[in-house]
């Protein structure tokens, strides 16, 4: 079974990295694996456009539209990370960043530590959402929170530690307020006649049944939910873990961070905003999750205007996407959900593109620093430059990439839905966003050449690269039609026809 | 037997220990010594696993006899024993300073619980059939206190107790408001803290390699 | 009509007699078996009365500073002690001179004794009396809320501050000492005997170092007989504290009135727990070591939320 078969390669890339001795080895395993769960991805997508949704174990794995979209996002992301990181990886190991006094077969102990940490947090994000539980979804993201801790903490300065530190005490704070919240849901449930102790937690029984659940409870239970999961999606004011653990996480982890794991992430705040719009009419989850829209796109144009690191510039900017997404989610119905899942889509491409180019950038120049690089990529690497530039006018919304489309629509939600506020706050954030990102990205990118020299063939990573720039490029302009229907059924799950 | 199955005694038995919960997590407020800080910790979790047990008994639901036994493997005997030897290594005993001093701070936790308690009464409905209502708020008390302990305590180690007594809490308000939650969440819930306890303290060894000392406010260089 | 009169005085009487004979027992008892505990051989049971014997018999040192206020208050602090003393029922229910006053007056008339003292200290002008003043209290000011919010605890659960109504209303009812409410009364009323009758861990009896003094540095310039009137007032307000503290919550063996065979059953059962009580303040005494002062408000916050939490449960829990 596809799902099985989903769950079980990445497990077995992992226990394999972790057992063989050569690099190359690894290398292989972790594409090789990452590869087949691709392509296990696209055909349970298939399945699911072709049967509405998939059911297995007696309901224990539930994967709908919603959760088809989000996997097949998870497993390119983590194709194209695996690729991108063999060459990566390679450069770290021989200009010595992991470390100056690490002997060879620590270096491969290291690299092996990602190895098989990047599959099994793949494995957990695959995990949760296909699971029909809300309370084994929750289990889940507390395994991804515990798997890419060890990442952040993957080159071991001061600096890494700090932020792995901070990374993990307030994802586990929030995490157990998110269960609080799960826990609550539960009770709320608890009285539907039929729910015995298994399937009382489960998202297809709660959901059918969602306008009996006790409201009072549903409230609280929303409340901690969007403080615990927002937590992990970076929501303002719980955001302050994202600038350091992006920052210092390995440029491949960190693309797999903050585009697959903020669409798990949202995936959860979604499942639950459904629970409770059925139970408590729109308007209560709507409010909140604009207020926390509001707060979070607020909070990263002042951040990004004086950024002096442009790794914290990409962590801010995720932030204020995280923001936007919420927004969409807030806004609600047919075109604000539409919205959402379009933009979740071009985001994780274009996100994870921009930290592979960040990536590229940090490793020519040894530098985060703006002040330090001042205008030389392009003249050193000029595909690099290109791509970094036309992914950041695409993520600013600049039309006619596709991101442009999907925020278009959200604002049309907004105005169409009397939000008139959120309108006015979208458009405004969204401008100080492209002034200060355009800024000082554009100022890093173009310029007269500097005095590093051009840098060599980088075969993995610049394929990687140029892969991701053609399917955000293409994305623009024309969406494959089965992945348009995929995207229109994950919005028809969210705002429920 | 007869005695045994009295509901009211249950009752009593339930709320005494739920009381010394509440007590100990207070006193975890007002601790000093790290190592007494963990015993403290294992000795609340011994109490949790034994009010699940008394629930079990009186409402014959064996799920929960799991969830006690799981509590007792995992938060009595394994992360206990787990921090007194990652304490034994680093050779650090003692607490600095909290950034509230402790007076204040007890007091403080004083005025959480009562918190906690109004919290808990808007989920009390009479009538329904439940042994000791007010577990639920010394479950929230203890939720409350916990999040406070770990904004006010400056030593990583204590920071990571009190998040895993905030799950503590969070283990009490499942028993108490719905008998606990279905197996497999607690089996999954049970394994991430064992997992998330390992995963921390490492962590916790490491930023006391590196940065010489436990203390968390030590860790400020990225900002902005 | 005069039959009770004569009955009141009559009982006043005795629990007089009984306050003055046990009181100093009750301290040679505890230094007896701290001895023994530390493996010495101590000095025997009946030590106290003996050195308040001496003292009685020996001539009085008085500073040239010292005003009237250093005269008179051994005699207000032991009579104020001896009246709070006969407030609290000991082997009866029925306090003698329980109409007077309930809980409130015991507290206010040992506060009444202990502001005598710190205002003595101060008036000999000596530094040591000053800092052991001060000292006092410090520790009294937070201690007495948290007895009150304790005793107001057991007085909330009996329907009124009267300890006879207290007293009587925990007679037979030996399981209620289980419930919550109880339980942090007790405890609290326990951290609060301790910091009262200066026990390790705040306060250390036997120091011989002025600097570690609180209650000895207060009562440094005394002599003679006026010492042996204040250390028999303090070993009477020890007994008074812990009789309260049994009373209210093991009342086992309390007698409703003072008369009949009754009353020498009370008597011995009263015996026996306060032995058993000074059998634990001994073992804390010697398994502690004494707090450094700034750590003692940390204690007595711990006590403070207690009471309160006492006084919350008995309303949601």
């Amino acid at each position: 079974m596809l799902l099985i078969a989903l769950l079980l390669i990445p497990v077995a890339a992992a226990v394999a990295s972790f057992f063989v001795r050569r690099r190359e080895a690894m290398e292989v395993v972790n594409v090789a694996g990452f590869g087949i769960v691709f392509l296990a991805a696209v055909a349970l997508a298939a399945q699911v456009m072709a049967a509405g949704t998939v059911l297995l174990c007696n309901g224990f794995f539930y994967v709908d539209a919603l959760s088809a979209l989000v996997i097949l996002l998870t497993a390119s992301v983590a194709l194209v990370c695996s690729t991108y990181s063999i060459g990566y990886l390679r450069d770290d190991q021989q200009s010595g960043a992991l470390g100056d006094d690490l002997t060879s077969i620590e270096q491969i102990a290291h690299l092996r530590m990602y190895y098989s940490l990047t599959p099994l947090l793949v494995f957990s994000m695959l995990f949760m959402a296909m699971a029909n539980n809300l309370g084994v979804m929750w289990a889940a993201m507390e395994a991804t929170t515990l798997a890419s801790i060890f990442l952040v903490t993957f080159y071991g300065k001061v600096t890494s530690i700090e932020a792995a530190w901070k990374y993990a005490i307030i994802g586990g704070v929030g995490l157990s307020m998110a269960l609080f919240g799960t826990l609550v849901t539960y009770y709320a449930g608890h009285s539907l006649a039929g729910s015995d102790a298994l399937s009382g937690l489960n998202w297809s029984v709660l959901a059918q049944h969602a306008a009996q659940l006790d409201k009072t409870s549903m409230r609280l239970a929303f409340v901690l939910i969007l403080l615990g999961y927002g937590t992990k999606a970076g929501l303002a004011p719980m955001h302050t873990w994202k600038p350091d653990a992006y920052s210092e996480a390995p440029v491949p982890s960190a693309a797999i961070l903050s585009s697959a794991l903020l669409n798990c992430a949202l995936y959860c705040l979604i499942r639950f905003y459904i629970l409770t719009s059925r139970c408590l009419g729109p308007e209560y989850p709507g409010h909140l999750l604009l207020l926390f829209g509001w707060l979070s796109m607020g909070i990263s144009v002042p951040f990004i205007l004086v950024q002096q690191n442009y790794r914290r510039l990409l962590a801010y900017h995720t932030i204020d996407h995280a923001g936007i997404m919420t927004t969409a989610l807030g806004l609600g119905g047919a075109l604000g959900s539409l919205g959402l899942m379009l933009h979740m889509a071009f985001h994780t491409i274009a996100k994870s593109l921009l930290f592979l180019c960040a990536g590229n950038v940090s490793q020519h120049f040894r530098t985060d620093l703006f002040s330090r690089i001042k205008g030389s990529v392009i003249g050193a690497m000029p595909l690099t430059g290109v791509v970094f530039l036309m992914a950041m006018l695409a993520i600013i919304g600049m039309p006619p990439f596709s991101l442009f489309q999907s925020e278009f629509l959200i604002v049309r939600a907004a105005f169409d839905g009397g939000h008139v506020l959120t309108g006015v706050l979208f458009v405004l954030f969204g401008t100080g966003v492209f002034a200060g990102a355009l800024l000082h990205v554009g100022g890093m990118i173009l310029g007269p050449k500097g005095d590093s020299p051009p840098a060599g063939p980088r075969p993995w990573r610049d394929g990687s690269l140029l892969a991701l720039a053609v399917a955000l490029v293409v994305i623009g302009f024309w969406i494959p039609a089965p992945l348009f229907e995929l995207i229109r059924g994950a919005a028809k799950v969210v705002s429920g026809q | 037997m007869t005695p045994f199955l009295d509901m009211q005694i249950g009752d009593r038995v339930i709320t005494l220990m739920a009381a010394l919960v509440l007590v100990l997590q207070i006193a975890m407020v007002s601790q000093r010594w790290i190592v007494v800080h963990i015993r403290i910790f294992a000795a609340q979790s011994f109490f949790l696993a034994m009010i699940a047990a008394t629930i079990a008994w009186y409402n014959h639901a064996p799920h929960i006899y799991i969830a006690a036994a799981l509590t007792l493997v995992v938060k009595v005997i394994l992360v206990p024993i787990l921090f007194e030897r990652l304490v034994e290594r680093m050779e650090i005993h003692e607490e600095i300073e909290p950034i509230v001093n402790v007076p204040l701070s007890v007091l403080i936790s004083g005025g959480l619980t009562l918190v906690g308690y109004v919290v808990a009464e808007s989920f009390y409905k009479p009538g329904e059939p439940g042994l000791g209502h007010n577990m639920l708020a010394v479950a929230i008390s203890l939720f409350l206190i916990g999040f406070f302990t770990m904004i006010n305590r400056r030593k990583a180690l204590t920071q990571v107790l009190a998040l895993l007594s905030l799950e503590n809490g969070l283990f009490l308000a499942a028993i108490s408001l719905t008998y606990g939650m279905p197996l497999i969440v607690e089996l999954g819930i049970f394994f991430d803290v064992l997992v998330a306890a390992m995963v921390l303290g490492i962590l916790v060894y490491r930023i006391r390699e590196t940065f010489e000392s436990m203390d968390v406010s030590r860790l400020r260089r990225l900002r902005g | 009509m005069t039959g009770q009169i004569i009955g009141r005085i009559l009982e006043s009487l005795a629990q007089l007699c009984l306050l003055l004979a046990i009181a100093p027992l009750v301290t040679g008892v505890i230094r007896a078996l701290k001895a023994r505990m530390q493996t010495r051989r101590g000095p025997g049971i009946l030590q106290p009365y003996r050195d308040l014997y001496k003292l009685f018999r020996k001539g009085m040192v008085i500073p040239e500073t010292a005003s009237w206020i250093f005269a008179a208050t051994p005699w207000i602090v032991f009579f104020s002690t001896v009246l709070a003393g006969l407030m609290i029922p000991m082997v009866a229910a029925e306090a003698p001179l329980g109409l007077f006053g309930g809980v409130l007056a015991v507290i206010y008339l040992l506060g009444l004794g202990r502001f005598f003292l710190a205002l003595s200290g101060l008036d000999t002008g000596s530094s040591f009396g000053g800092l052991g003043s001060s000292r006092e209290m410090t520790i009294s000011a937070l201690a007495e809320p948290a007895m009150m919010l304790a005793i107001f605890t057991v007085a909330i659960g009996a329907g009124s501050t009267s300890l006879t109504q207290i007293a009587g209303a925990a007679i037979g009812q030996n399981w209620r000492f289980l419930a919550p409410a109880q339980m942090f009364a007790f405890a609290a009323l326990a951290l609060v005997l301790i910091a009262e009758t200066g026990r390790i861990p705040v306060d250390n009896p036997d120091t011989h170092l002025e600097l570690t003094m609180i209650h000895e540095a207060m009562i440094l310039e005394y002599s003679g007989p006026n010492l042996a009137l204040v250390e028999w007032a303090a070993s009477i307000k020890q007994l008074v504290l812990m009789t309260l503290l049994i009373n209210c919550f093991w009342p086992i063996g309390l007698q409703p009135t003072w008369f009949g065979f009754g009353a020498l059953q009370g008597i011995a059962w009263l015996l026996a727990k306060l032995v058993f009580l000074s059998c634990a303040i001994v073992l804390i005494e010697t398994v502690n070591a004494k707090m450094r002062l700034f750590r003692v408000p940390e204690l007595l916050a711990v006590a403070f939320t207690l009471g309160s939490l006492a006084l919350i449960s008995t309303f949601l829990f």
